[in-house]
């Protein structure tokens, strides 16, 4: 039942959903990803917020909401593009992913517009370069940054 | 006021007048400190009134160096994550790279990964306990319990070989396997912690210096923890009962199931009671686990390269749901792993319970949610009535919370 609730909402928010082993991932463009995040804590039982990851792959961000209930997950995922950062936060409805964002912006640069603690660091330190790419992102090399940061 | 905290607002309104960039901070990372965290506590007189954390200060960029390493090699690697909850990491990660191949993991080896996972559970929680005691100035509670845990910590170096980095989950198994020797001495240690917890839990809730320090002291309420998401005993002290082993079994634990406990206090006390009768609770484990334990082998061989696919992984760490994203490219190199570890859940939540409460209940409530060392040097304190703001560390934040309940201050 839960597969056809999910089918049902991915329809509604013209996104698509799949199936991984025993969780689901629902798949939306990044300005859905609000009200995706919204309907999928609003099932029964999945409030539970675990954690928002967000993953390199190479021209694009894909940043994912992991909800969990029971023996299944259900992940929200978004893909952002490389040149436009940007996502809408969901902290305001939910407030946990406040820090799961900031750590999402502090290690990939993807901006949760809304989240208060966009303005500063959560992770990385203070003489981490502005003008360096994020240090998770796959342009980032650790020595080109070590020399950046003057520590060679 | 005493003469020693007059001269701590004088010397910490001076901070004001310098820009950050002036300051030269001892700390927070610093190898005689314990693990640091940074919190900002804004106050009005004594009350807290906002807390804004910063963490970060041992990031060390695992995620990142993972991506360069083996599947193998990360085991290794995602293991010194933490020194307390060693094994949970090697485990969430085996397990979970695990589920993206199709290879069956012997049964006798899913058993011994239980053993090991409720061993470090009852050796987090009393080392827990011990801090707690530490922070609320019953030091002899602190080298009672630490002495007991060194039982356990001998009996993990006994099987695996290490007292804190185990090593001992591995793709395709665990490396190694129990003697009968091991076997009776894990009975009779087993026997020993549950006798001595029998009186930790009399013990905590009659003992005026721990009673008066930990009940009402925090108070948190079904829907807070609904909101924020705290996992492990946190989330279990609000009432609800979610935990991973009994929700959504990994290793053997379908077969050896914990029994979840819940509290709807909601204060470090009901903490307390939580995590003693977890400890309780894993004793039972192992012994039922030793009981059942299957012959045969405890490892299988297991391919250098994993299929391509995502696996969403999550198991209950000492501190609760410790979570793992792991996505392969089919190549011997992961391509990204995230781990989500409880304290990071669970910081937003302390925050919301130190609000209201006075300065003095710092140590413990920060301690309450079990951070990997409870420990916040350096924390910057702001009082909104006087605009002053000094810093004080973790030390004199125990020694300040101790005299203001002798003082009486904190009596209800």
């Amino acid at each position: 039942m839960i597969e056809e609730e999910l089918s049902a909402m991915a329809a509604e928010l013209s996104g698509k959903l799949s199936r991984v082993r025993k969780s689901f991932v629902l798949q939306v463009s990044p300005e859905k990803v609000k009200d995706a995040c919204q309907h999928v804590s609003q099932l029964d039982g999945y409030y539970h917020l675990s954690t928002v990851t967000g993953a390199d792959m190479g021209d694009k961000i894909s940043v994912m909401y992991h909800f969990w209930k029971g023996k299944e997950f259900v992940t929200v995922e978004a893909d952002v593009p490389k040149s436009d950062r940007h996502l809408p936060s969901i902290s305001s409805e939910l407030p946990s992913a406040l820090l799961y964002e900031a750590e999402v912006k502090d290690l990939l640069g993807v901006v949760f517009d809304g989240n208060p603690l966009m303005g500063t660091r959560l992770l990385l330190p203070d003489i981490y370069p502005e003008d360096a790419p994020p240090p998770l992102t796959k342009e980032a090399d650790p020595e080109k940054i070590r020399k950046m940061m003057e520590l060679e | 006021m005493s003469e020693e905290e007059k001269e701590r607002r004088e010397v910490g309104a001076g901070l004001m007048e310098y820009s950050p960039e002036n300051l030269v901070p001892f700390g927070p990372v610093h190898p005689s400190l314990k693990e640091p965290e940074y919190f900002k506590l804004i106050l009005e007189g004594e009350k807290i009134v906002e807390v804004h954390p910063r963490i970060g200060y041992v990031h060390r960029g695992i995620e990142r160096a993972a991506q360069d390493r083996t599947w193998v090699k990360n085991i290794y690697l995602f293991e010194r994550i933490c020194g307390i909850c060693s094994f949970a990491h090697s485990l969430a990660y085996t397990e979970g790279t695990e589920s993206l191949t199709e290879f069956q993991i012997p049964v006798r080896a899913k058993y011994l990964r239980v053993l090991i996972a409720e061993l470090e559970r009852i050796h987090s929680h009393l080392l827990w306990l011990g801090l707690v005691g530490y922070w609320t100035g019953f030091d002899t509670l602190f080298m009672w319990i630490w002495k007991d845990r060194e039982h356990v910590l001998d009996l993990l170096e006994a099987i695996t070989g290490n007292r804190v980095h185990k090593s001992f989950s591995t793709l395709g198994g665990v490396r190694k396997d129990l003697t009968p020797a091991l076997v009776s001495k894990l009975e009779e240690e087993t026997k020993f912690i549950t006798e001595r917890v029998k009186y930790y839990e009399t013990l905590v809730h009659s003992e005026e210096t721990l009673v008066s320090r930990t009940r009402g002291v925090g108070r948190l309420t079904k829907e807070i923890a609904e909101r924020l998401c705290p996992v492990g005993p946190l989330l279990r002290c609000s009432g609800i009962d979610r935990d991973v082993r009994k929700e959504d079994p990994y290793a053997a634990y379908e077969f050896i199931q914990p029994e979840v406990k819940t509290s709807n206090a909601g204060d470090i006390e009901s903490l307390l009671s939580i995590r003693l009768a977890e400890v309780t609770d894993s004793c039972r484990m192992i012994s039922e686990a030793l009981d059942r334990l299957p012959e045969g082998p405890v490892r299988v061989p297991f391919p250098r390269i994993i299929p391509r696919g995502d696996a969403f992984f999550h198991v209950e760490a000492p501190r609760g749901e410790l979570f793992y994203f792991i996505r392969s490219n089919g190549t011997p190199k992961p391509e990204r792993v995230k781990i989500r570890t409880p304290t990071l859940a669970n910081l937003l939540t302390a925050a919301e319970m130190l609000k209201g409460r006075p300065l003095a209940d710092v140590p413990v409530v920060l301690t309450g949610i079990d951070p990997c060392f409870g420990c916040m040097d350096r924390v910057t304190v702001i009082d909104v009535d006087k605009s002053k703001k000094w810093s004080v560390s973790g030390e004199e934040l125990r020694v300040y919370g101790i005299e203001y309940y002798r003082r009486g201050a904190g009596k209800r």
